[in-house]
């Protein structure tokens, strides 16, 4: 088995000179679009412990994203919350377990995935090469966005305290949330497993599994275009956002991950703002990145950081 | 403990009867952004019970055959992979490799678009109207085009995957090994009430919301308990248990494994993708009679 890498790897992405220029002028376009929030109660998925309901919102685009909205039944606000962000090929949870544990935690599918997929639906495999050559139209633009958003939704909600937000995710997840506590300067704490969408030009000299290998597979048909390929995932890649984090935060990796190289992983941590961060590195994990451990950490690290 | 019902054998036969009256009608189409040096990958659409067009990616090895198969049944979600996230692309060298997306998932999801949470109770209140009567139809389908395939060592096809895996070695004799790890089916109606995760959460939030349907949830469920088709499984089984004290841990697939009349091999998750996953490789690599797995980068 290859020795692990360790904090020396240094990322091949670059910080393109106009990085915030072009991610301002996104989030000025996104602040033009009125939320639209929608709630709507979901009898089947409540019960006596907590009510959940399906929400819709408005973004990028005016593109209607969707999510699961889980509230505890008995709690007084104001309430800590979190969102919950999902990886590449699964569905967005109910979150459940957030509520059980006293949140109110906001589980988003952005567009292209089920229930958010009529108005933008590039499929996966798919979605990681959608207009890869343009950062202007590229999939993951307005993916992000509707990540970010989530926060706004948060926001327009009475019961949640707006000072206490969380946000988590796994491998896509763990990617969303880089960037989501990187734009929204109102997340007080983030937890990040198996970082995704952070050092893909590297991931994908590394490893030849997917969804990563979407990119070789685009790049075998149009070698000729890997410079364009190149300079605009440098606008989404999660170590260019991760100087902005500001708030405490937790990442794991596993050192056998097949899916996000950890290389990948420690070039993040080593980017990131926050003097509140915190690595786990998981020997003789793949993508799991411990998770079976880990969870009890993410569960602690919130506690403490939202005070529930 | 789940009851065979006096109509099992009929209902699946029934079942692949009214398949069997439909044509596969296939339509193969080469993927060239998934093609490779060393396989050519396809979009296959073919037609299942209802009629509903369902659809199959199937990569096959360049060089001359025959090779063994890999028939991978459809995960609890709405994505169909090329190969399953995380296998080494350099895998599709070695092994036929089919990846059936039954009705519900993406690229067969017209008319029907699944909902994950919501698959599973779909229909459940009549085993003959539960949708996953035409999915495990959908999966027997899959088989039998992979064997229609020449390129096909048919002494060597392994059917992976959750609960499908076991179900359609159950009903198709052509699948000579199973890597099965049991989620769904496997006494559903008796252990949903014992956690509180999806999806088998789903049946608790049916059943919460809709009372009176015990009885013909407990009814339907039993047409589809693994303990009932494993006397009929032919296959060698590798059953992948959850870890120690978990909900489907070793000792409680015990009575599955049990009832397995070929040779069953049981492994107990160590929670880890990385174990489990080069565990599972090895297994196949040698059951197929090959040396050396073909692993990911950083699980070599």
């Amino acid at each position: 088995m290859a020795e692990a890498p360790g904090m020396k790897y240094a990322s091949k992405v670059e910080m393109p000179s106009d990085f915030d220029q072009f991610w301002n002028s996104v989030l000025t376009k996104v602040a033009t679009i009125p939320l639209r929030p929608e709630v709507q109660l979901d009898p089947l998925r409540s019960s006596d412990e907590l009510t959940t309901y399906q929400v819709f919102y408005d973004s990028l685009d005016h593109v209607r994203v969707a999510g699961w909205y889980c509230v505890p039944n008995k709690s007084s606000d104001p309430l800590p919350a979190i969102i919950v962000l999902p990886g590449y090929i699964s569905d967005p949870v109910i979150p459940k377990v957030w509520a059980r544990r006293g949140y109110a935690a906001l589980s988003i599918a952005p567009r292209g995935k089920v229930r958010s997929n009529h108005q933008f639906n590039p499929g996966y495999p798919g979605l990681l090469t959608h207009n890869i050559v343009d950062r202007n139209t590229y999939s993951y633009r307005g993916f992000y966005v509707d990540a970010w958003r989530g926060v706004d939704f948060l926001l327009s909600r009475s019961e949640v305290d707006p000072a206490r937000i969380g946000v988590t995710g796994n491998s896509q997840g763990g990617g969303l949330a880089i960037t989501t506590a990187a734009m929204r300067g109102e997340v007080r704490a983030v937890a990040a497993g198996a970082p995704y969408l952070c050092g893909f030009v590297d991931a994908i000299g590394i490893t030849d599994t997917y969804p990563y290998q979407e990119i070789n597979d685009y790049l075998r048909l149009y070698p000729d275009r890997r410079d364009q390929v190149v300079r605009s995932l440098a606008y989404f890649d999660g170590i260019n956002f991760a100087d902005k984090i500001r708030c405490p935060i937790i990442v794991n990796i596993g050192l056998q991950d097949n899916v996000c190289p950890p290389e990948t992983g420690y070039s993040l941590f080593s980017q990131i703002g926050s003097p509140e961060k915190w690595l786990y590195e998981y020997d003789g994990h793949g993508h799991d990145a411990g998770g079976y451990m880990h969870d009890a950490t993410v569960e602690e690290f919130f506690g403490q950081h939202l005070k529930v | 403990m789940t009851e065979l019902p006096s109509d099992f054998q009929s209902y699946w036969s029934k079942t692949l009867e009214e398949l069997a009256a439909l044509p596969l009608a296939v339509e193969e189409e080469v993927l060239r952004s998934r093609s490779t040096d060393f396989a050519t990958m396809y979009g296959v659409h073919l037609t299942g019970i209802g009629p509903y067009r369902l659809f199959a990616y199937l990569s096959i090895p360049r060089g001359k055959g025959p090779f063994p198969a890999i028939y991978y049944l459809p995960r609890y979600g709405s994505v169909v992979e090329t190969i399953p996230q995380g296998t080494s692309n350099a895998k599709r060298r070695r092994y036929v490799m089919l990846s059936i997306g039954v009705r519900g998932q993406r690229n067969a999801d017209q008319p029907f678009a699944a909902e994950f949470p919501g698959l599973l109770t779909e229909g459940i209140d009549d085993p003959n109207s539960y949708i996953w009567r035409g999915i495990v139809s959908d999966c027997y389908r899959g088989m039998e085009h992979l064997l229609t395939r020449p390129e096909v060592d048919t002494n060597r096809v392994a059917a992976v995957g959750n609960d499908l895996a076991l179900i359609t070695a159950g009903l198709h004799s052509g699948v000579s090994h199973v890597v099965c790890t049991p989620e769904l089916f496997y006494s559903t109606y008796e252990r949903a009430p014992h956690t509180n995760t999806y999806p088998l959460e789903e049946i608790n939030d049916y059943l919460h919301l809709h009372t009176s349907s015990r009885t013909q949830v407990h009814t339907t469920l039993s047409y589809f308990d693994l303990r009932l088709f494993a006397p009929s499984v032919e296959a060698t089984t590798l059953l992948m248990a959850q870890g120690q004290g978990e909900f489907l841990d070793a000792p409680t697939l015990e009575p599955l494994a049990q009832s397995l009349p070929g040779r069953v091999d049981v492994h107990q998750s160590e929670h880890s993708s990385f174990k489990d996953g080069v565990f599972v490789e090895r297994w196949l690599t040698r059951e197929f009679g090959f040396r050396r797995a073909i692993l990911p980068a950083r699980w070599r």
